[in-house]
């Protein structure tokens, strides 16, 4: 029996939908612009660049490097049992407009976290919630220098 | 009506501040409330303008100050930070809507910090792409930040710590703040307290607790006759331009600054000062990092030396712009929306009420408020006395 998820989830909307089915399919989707092309994150009704509201969901890649990290040690109420964990930013690696995604990082050794580190989405279905969440890992396996 | 007459910071007040007071939050706004206005030398009756520093939409909380204060027409509704409150308050005095305003603000038992909130018993569901839906909160978001600056910069955890060791000193100066009773803390006691969120440990990071405060503003005219030697606004100015903790955009230190840049040269621009005229300032340092970050967006350094900057002893007491005297949100206050302590502490300066902390002949004061994102909501307000 698995224990109940207490922590956030998102509130799904008619405007995020299309990215959260995405993450249900194994895919990350962005919003890109039909109008200039730009990528904009996280996803608003219009553009941010050109203020167009002729905006498509697109699947990405999945890939970047961590922007900035911080290894967390007092987690807020139901993220205190998993402390220490990595809170990270990641510059998605589609262009012209860096996008960079809050998120967590698993399987990675605390003192191989780097600014620069490439990585990659993960899918997690929630169970018992009609939500898929989206973690990062390394892109290629990273050992410890010892220590973490 | 003149529509240049100047506006005046009348009347301050700070209640008690402390962990957990066992006090009702309206019981602290009143007391805050009755103590600025019997410090300006005002009645309640002469209130016409509201800016409650923490209000609920359509301007609820402001009718229920109106019908509280007596049911007279209000006839300026603000809000915002205590630097944005303050500016913008003075701007409609100058315009002839409004007299007399207050802006206030109190915590009770409420907070940011991860011990504030309780385990629920089924997963909450947060808007869209909520920072808490990935184990962030206020402290993680500064600490990217920070990790990001010391990526770029190659600032250090002893640089921000420094920050911290000032502000103490002056707490410890200052018999109304929370953390001065505990004494001075060394970079050493900085860098090695816990680590909440790599690289802010404990002492990098702003204290919570309860308490209120509020502020009165006339217009010149009322000014001149009330108790204390009115400060005048000289300046001020607000901005923003990131989503609440949601956007993070790259380059996060470009070389032409965001809103603390953009409300700042607003601010010193209406105000015809320059920085080298400023003889004190409070600064919003919810974190150490923040304080670096605040002297170069507003042009005391480049970006990148706002370590260096604090190392050459600027912001010291006996420095060249004595910064966050009272303590700052590290060592003296944070109560739910501290920003208008930085405006009181610098009325108080300018009054030369500051005893063991005055900065001497101080004429010219600044004050920053920010939050709400990191760097992205900020305002600016410059104050003299004549």
């Amino acid at each position: 029996m698995t224990a109940p998820y207490l922590k956030p989830l998102p509130q799904i909307s008619e405007e995020n939908r299309p990215f959260w089915d995405g993450l249900s399919a194994r895919e990350f989707r962005g919003p890109r612009c039909r109008s200039c092309g730009q990528f904009g994150w996280v996803p608003y009704p219009a553009c941010r660049n050109c203020f167009s509201t002729d905006i498509e969901w697109v699947p990405l890649s999945g890939r970047g490097v961590i922007y900035s990290y911080s290894i967390v040690h007092r987690g807020p109420a139901a993220f205190a049992g998993d402390v220490p964990y990595v809170v990270v930013m990641v510059e998605l690696d589609e262009q012209p407009q860096p996008m960079i995604v809050l998120g967590q990082l698993d399987d990675c050794p605390l003192d191989q976290v780097r600014v620069g580190l490439p990585v990659s989405v993960t899918f997690h279905d929630i169970p018992g919630e009609d939500v898929t969440l989206y973690r990062f890992s390394p892109s290629a396996p990273v050992g410890s220098t010892g220590g973490g | 009506m003149s529509t240049t007459r100047r506006a005046a910071v009348v009347g301050v007040y700070t209640t008690e501040q402390g962990k957990r007071l066992g006090r009702t939050k309206v019981s602290l706004e009143l007391e805050a409330i009755k103590g600025a206005l019997a410090d300006a030398g005002l009645a309640h009756t002469d209130v016409d303008g509201l800016s409650p520093l923490l209000a609920e939409p359509w301007s609820k909380t402001h009718m229920y100050w109106a019908e509280q204060l007596g049911e007279r027409p209000i006839t300026y509704i603000g809000t915002g930070q205590g630097e944005g409150a303050v500016a913008k308050a003075a701007a409609a005095i100058s315009a002839g809507t409004c007299n007399v305003a207050l802006a206030w603000v109190a915590n009770a038992g409420g907070g940011n910090a991860p011990g504030s909130k309780a385990v629920p018993t089924a997963a909450p569901r947060l808007p869209d792409f909520h920072w808490e839906i990935q184990g962030a909160y206020m402290t993680p978001l500064y600490a990217l930040w920070a990790q990001r600056y010391m990526h770029e910069f190659g600032a250090s955890s002893e640089d921000l710590a420094q920050v911290a060791v000032i502000h103490r000193d002056h707490a410890v100066l200052n018999p109304d703040s929370v953390m001065g009773r505990k004494g001075p803390v060394t970079i050493e006691d900085v860098v090695n307290s816990r680590m909440v969120a790599d690289p802010l440990h404990l002492l990098d990071c702003s204290i919570e607790n309860d308490g209120g405060y509020a502020l009165v503003l006339a217009a010149e005219d009322i000014a001149k006759d009330c108790r204390k030697t009115p400060v005048w606004v000289l300046g001020g100015a607000e901005a923003t331009a990131t989503d609440v903790y949601q956007t993070f955009n790259n380059p996060w230190f470009p070389e032409e600054g965001k809103s603390v840049r953009r409300c700042t040269d607003m601010a010193f621009d209406i105000a015809g000062v320059s920085r080298s005229e400023i003889d004190v300032a409070n600064l919003y340092d919810c974190f150490t990092i923040t304080m670096l970050r605040n002297l170069e967006e507003m042009g005391f350094c480049k970006i990148g030396e706002g370590a260096e900057y604090v190392r050459e002893g600027h912001t010291r007491l006996g420095g060249s712009m004595p910064c966050n005297t009272d303590g700052g949100l590290l060592s003296n206050s944070h109560n739910g929306n501290p920003s208008g302590m930085n405006v009181i502490e610098v009325v108080r300066q300018l009054r030369g009420e500051c005893g063991e902390r005055q900065v001497a002949d101080a004429r010219i004061g600044l004050a920053l408020g920010q939050g709400g994102s990191v760097h992205g909501l900020a305002s600016t307000v410059v104050l003299a006395h004549d």
